[in-house]
């Protein structure tokens, strides 16, 4: 749990929020979180979508995680399988998707389900914070 | 083992599907009894093989896999002819003298591919009078013809390899903007940070990144390329394997997989590296696809006295014992529409064939299923 103590302030930084960052490349995951901390977001990392629902449903979780950003294609529990348990459990976490193959199907189905934004790697700095922010405003208008 | 004995179903070098129990289920009474379809219980054609240059090597290539054609050897006037160091790798006799040749072995037909106008009469005085013999423009068509096709074959196959390039771009894509995202995000950092630790430490990431990328492109473009037709030459077994191994990935998501090497130290054979890499991608990128749940790959190699076999098992759904004739046929295929061309097995079986081998395979649905090659073996030095 000391990541999560650790986050809560970044740089000095009021937390700006939580985001969840979903991926099985650990250097996506170190590369995602240095942006999204610079930008004040408090950001704890799972390698797959079993492991981004344990975290989900560990401790304070539950009613602090506002965001998560996740991969698709990645071993046990994929992203799509990992997203469909989120809308169904935690309705009001706004998902965004951040996968390295684009596709439209894909795509299209998956903003159908509720993902609030489907992002290519790579992706640049301002467009994930971008899209991390616009998540957040509609975290706060989402019914608890 | 007892209910659901593994089945052989094994393709010999004439294109045969022999259908049997494999040695563990031989001594129980349910067995499958040994069917053979097309049998050839004819005796071979005796043939003798007058020129090694490019005809005489084409005929080769195309004769030694019919059962029904026995070649007892092949003569050239010059010693450095191509025909005759292929004769050595097929283990056809390299006969020096033409009129040895002819004279003895019991031939029955003569192909001569020399063009010379002068050995007919050598011909004449020397071979068995109830020989036929096939010359001059009959025997240039027939060459021709056997070129044609082995050209075919060589499209077919590149066309299949191809196809398949096209259910890459999944993991392609995957594996060059992953290391982009790294690239960019560390660059969008760099442009801002002044501590020069970190900077230097994400310069570092960054090339070695970038390096990662390049190496995608080199498995690419040299699994891609078209083989060129007569390129044989001693392939190492395990480093083709691991280099399979490398390609498939990105044509299936190896999620869950566990793979298991037992590879005999210095396995190899001597063939077409190309060829055998399709090969090898093809099982493998099979192999993983039958085990959707995850499971086990294993690839092995062995040594046995003369041969060398190569072993790709998995953990899957295993095939039907029915289905056991039918996976080495063009355009089977249980894969849906625009996912398999069918032509996958097949081709396998046409380059095992023409390495001299055969292919065997033995499975049990919900257990799994193994791919056996056996080919000639060398040992590397």
């Amino acid at each position: 749990m000391s990541e999560f103590k650790s986050g809560f302030f970044v740089g000095g930084d009021a937390c700006n929020g939580r985001v969840l960052v979903v991926d099985d490349e650990p250097d996506i995951r170190k590369v995602v979180k240095m942006t999204l901390q610079k930008a004040g977001y408090d950001v704890l990392e799972a390698e797959d979508g079993g492991k981004a629902i344990e975290t989900i449903n560990s401790g304070e979780n539950r009613l602090l995680l506002d965001v998560m950003v996740c991969d698709i294609r990645m071993p046990k529990v994929n992203g799509i399988e990992a997203i469909a348990y989120f809308r169904q459990n935690y309705p009001r976490v706004p998902l965004i998707v951040l996968t390295g193959f684009p596709d439209t199907d894909m795509a299209t189905s998956l903003l159908r389900q509720g993902v609030v934004d489907y992002l290519v790697k790579p992706v640049e700095g301002e467009k994930l914070k971008a899209a991390v922010a616009r998540a957040m405003e509609q975290r706060e208008l989402a019914p608890l | 083992m007892n209910s659901a004995a593994p089945q052989v179903s094994e393709q010999d070098p004439g294109g045969r599907t022999v259908r049997r129990p494999s040695p563990a289920s031989q001594e129980k009474d349910s067995v499958t009894p040994m069917t053979t379809t097309h049998p050839t219980d004819v005796t071979p054609t005796k043939v003798a093989i007058l020129g090694a240059g490019r005809g005489g090597t084409a005929l080769l290539d195309l004769l030694h896999q019919i059962p029904a054609i026995e070649i007892v050897g092949i003569t050239d006037c010059n010693p450095g002819a191509p025909g005759l160091q292929r004769a050595r790798e097929l283990r056809v006799p390299v006969v020096p003298h033409i009129t040895e040749l002819i004279q003895n072995h019991g031939v029955q037909l003569i192909l001569d591919v020399t063009g010379d106008p002068a050995l007919g009469a050598i011909i004449r005085s020397h071979a068995r009078p109830d020989a036929d013999v096939l010359s001059g423009s009959a025997s240039r068509m027939l060459w021709e013809l056997v070129q044609h096709e082995s050209a075919l074959q060589a499209e077919l196959l590149h066309a299949e390899k191809l196809a398949g390039i096209g259910s890459f771009a999944a993991g392609i894509a995957h594996d060059i903007n992953n290391p982009l995202q790294l690239i960019l995000g560390l660059a969008e950092n760099l442009a801002e940070e002044t501590d020069l630790e970190v900077i230097h430490a994400q310069a570092a990431d960054i090339i070695a990144a970038v390096k990662r990328t390049t190496g995608i492109c080199r498995d690419l473009t040299a699994y891609g390329r078209r083989s060129a037709s007569h390129n044989h030459s001693l392939i190492p077994l395990n480093n083709k394997l691991d280099e399979a191994l490398r390609i498939a990935r990105y044509a299936v998501g190896f999620h869950d997989i566990d793979i298991v090497k037992q590879y005999a130290p210095d396995a190899a054979a001597t063939g077409h590296p190309d060829e055998l890499l399709h090969v090898f991608v093809n099982l493998i990128t099979n192999a993983i696809q039958a085990m959707e749940r995850g499971g086990t790959l294993t690839l092995r190699t062995t040594i046995e006295q003369d041969n060398v076999t190569i072993q790709v098992a998995d953990t899957g759904c295993g095939i039907p014992p029915e289905l056991f004739n039918e996976i080495f046929e063009p355009f089977f295929t249980t894969k849906p529409p625009g996912k398999g061309t069918g032509l996958g097995l097949y081709n396998i079986k046409h380059v095992i064939h023409q390495m001299h081998g055969t292919i065997a395979v033995t499975s049990d649905v919900g257990v799994g299923s193994t791919f056996t090659i056996r080919l000639p073996g060398v040992t590397q030095t």
